[in-house]
């Protein structure tokens, strides 16, 4: 037991450099080790800080004094190394993939904005976009929460340090192998798995390591019982990982370029049943999983009902499997195939809500936090977009409103409801609950930052989703509009037309929402670095 | 009626993999193990225990031992 409080007081320690205490040495090293990390992240090696920004013989020397001590004991306990580095990943690749969907929605507006160049054309842009967005920000996102819940709720440290490492690293080399291929026009063309066959099977032995390191230290756990959101994070790695390699099995014909094995509408049905479960376990299994630990977790109360997770794990992961052929209504796919899309979208309702519900009533008794607690209204109306777009979708997949919806704006701005208001909100909670536990820090650096945040988000969601419902609507009414005698009273490019301002009500949606993704990156930025470097030095001079 | 033999088939195992799960928990397991997120953090849990007058079990996390579960790659 001994050991266990004083491995605690190792771990807790690090969370507040700026307390007092009673031994200066020990606070001006915990700003030193703070700064480390910051170095190790953002630096890479020591000499580019200390000859950019430190005085000789001032803070460098006692960073690299201090990496020579055998002091520092941050993360002892648990590997947050691995989830620092795919915090920052996260951060990276989502101003990154956001602001490529800012610029392909100012195409849109703006043709002109292709810039005539093959590399630049929306047509590349955006498989490039979604890719960023979905593996690189939502999937880093959900390594460094499910590797940070993995570790507190088994309270056991991550199984092999090297191997989550190579997690991570070999993550960001399939997100910079996207970065590369898909402008340059290597595309297999099936939505949302656009990554050429040798990138896809080097995605294969990342995701197999990560099912490794996540599914080893659940089995080393020291708990009796294995926490319900990990087993939406363990539901999310097995279950991406067979879509993944039954969706990209094909013949190759050279390092990027493959043909599937499907033909006709059996590939249709294998690319929707994975294009469905992307957004069902990459978008919202593990994001469950997140959700499960962040929304208790932040608002100090356990959750509302844990037999009622239990009962919305097995149904959600018994139901999503099955709704992807309402992607497909009205094609040559069977009729029968797109009633049972339908119908299973429609069953769905009831264990999304479930959770939903959950989820928010977590909040029992605590709903006064909401009121100075802007984190936690991240998370509250992540909820609130999830179950807001889990009854739009089951709508959507109703045949005769399909008919009206499908190829319109309207599936956009519902992809986009879930993808900021539900995806985008819960990682921004998560992110700011998990950095100053990581990095040593109090708290963040600014609250009202978050706060301005919060309301950058969720102006720039409601522009988004409003403006592509109001174009989508109008583009189903008059894409089907009819004369007397049978001929189309409109043309496309009057329905275009008539969408522009829908167009750029969107991209001013989207300015938004990354205005407040850059300021989470400057927050975050000043919570990790040490901001005042000659503080800092005084500090360090007192040890 | 193999359609309606795969409907059965698909609630009845359902149903068998919730009871499954539920089979050997007691209230006081369940409750012990939705306090999870707060129970490796006694600093915390102490906070949760005075909102919700409920006992959390808050043990420290182990210190690693050098080299434990590092595979080298």
């Amino acid at each position: 037991m001994d050991l266990r409080r004083s491995a605690l007081q190792t771990h807790l320690k690090p969370k507040k450099p700026y307390q007092s205490t009673a031994d200066g040495r020990r606070h001006a090293l915990h700003l030193i080790r703070i700064n480390r990390v910051f170095l190790s992240l953002f630096c890479f090696r020591q000499g580019f800080y200390s000859a950019s920004h430190a005085r000789p013989g001032g803070l460098a020397r006692l960073c690299m004094d201090e990496l020579t001590m055998s002091t520092a004991t941050i993360g002892q306990a648990y590997n947050y190394k691995v989830v620092r580095q795919f915090i920052v990943a996260t951060i990276v690749w989502g101003v990154v993939g956001m602001a490529m969907g800012v610029f392909i929605a100012s195409q849109l507006v703006w043709p002109e904005m292709n810039l005539d160049l093959p590399w630049t054309t929306f047509g590349r842009l955006r498989p490039l976009h979604t890719s960023l967005v979905i593996f690189g920000f939502a999937g880093s996102a959900q390594f460094a929460a499910s590797y940070y819940a993995v570790q507190r709720t088994c309270q056991v440290r991550l199984y092999s340090d090297k191997l989550a490492a190579f997690t991570f690293w070999g993550w960001q080399s399939v997100i910079v192998v996207m970065l590369i291929t898909l402008p340059l026009g290597y595309t297999t063309t099936k939505e949302y798995a656009e990554i050429e066959f040798s990138g896809a099977v080097w995605m294969t032995v990342v995701w197999v390591a990560y099912a490794v390191v996540f599914f080893t230290t659940v089995v080393q756990r020291k708990t009796k019982h294995i926490y319900v959101g990990n087993w939406f994070f363990g539901a999310f790695i097995v279950v991406i990982a067979m879509l993944h390699v039954v969706n990209h099995l094909s013949n190759p014909v050279g390092w990027f370029k493959s043909y599937p094995v499907y033909s006709g509408a059996t590939d249709a049905m294998v690319q929707w049943w994975y294009g469905h479960n992307a957004v069902g376990f990459f978008l919202t299994t593990g994001f469950l999983g997140m959700m499960y630990y962040f929304v208790p977790k932040q608002v100090g109360r356990p959750v509302y009902s844990y037999r009622l997770s239990i009962v919305h794990f097995w149904a959600l992961i018994t139901l999503y499997i099955w709704a992807g052929p309402h992607h497909l209504h009205y094609t040559a796919l069977p009729d029968w195939a797109q009633s049972l899309g339908m119908a299973m979208s429609l069953i769905l309702l009831a264990p999304s809500w479930g959770g939903m519900i959950n989820g928010m009533m977590t909040l029992s008794g605590a709903w006064h936090k909401l009121r100075t607690d802007p984190i936690l209204r991240f998370l509250v109306l992540s909820l609130a977009f999830y179950g807001m777009s889990t009854f739009e979708g089951p709508m959507m997949a109703i045949k005769t409103v399909n008919a009206l919806s499908h190829y319109t704006d309207w599936t956009i701005g519902h992809v986009h409801a879930g993808a900021l208001g539900w995806v985008a909100m819960i990682t921004f909670g998560a992110i700011y609950h998990m950095v100053p536990k990581v990095f040593g820090r109090e708290q963040m650096f600014s609250t009202p930052l978050i706060n301005l945040h919060f309301w950058l988000a969720t102006i720039g969601t409601v522009l988004y989703i409003a403006s592509m419902w109001v174009n989508g609507i109008t583009q189903g009414l008059m894409w089907r509009a009819i004369n007397d005698d049978g001929t189309l009273t409109y043309s496309f490019v009057e329905a275009l037309q008539a969408s522009h301002p829908g167009f750029v009500v969107r991209f001013a949606g989207g300015v938004f929402f990354l205005s407040g993704m850059l300021l989470m990156a400057y927050n975050c930025w000043r919570t990790v670095r040490v901001a005042d470097v000659v503080m800092a030095e005084r500090e360090a001079q007192i040890a | 009626m193999i359609e309606t033999m795969l409907n059965l088939f698909g609630v009845v195992g359902f149903w068998l993999a919730i009871e499954y799960c539920l089979k050997h928990q007691t209230p006081e397991s369940l409750e012990d193990a939705s306090l999870m997120p707060s129970a490796d953090d006694p600093e915390v849990a102490r906070r949760v225990e005075l909102a919700t007058g409920k006992t959390v079990k808050a043990v420290a996390p182990e210190e690693a031992k050098p080299g434990w579960g590092n595979l080298e790659i």
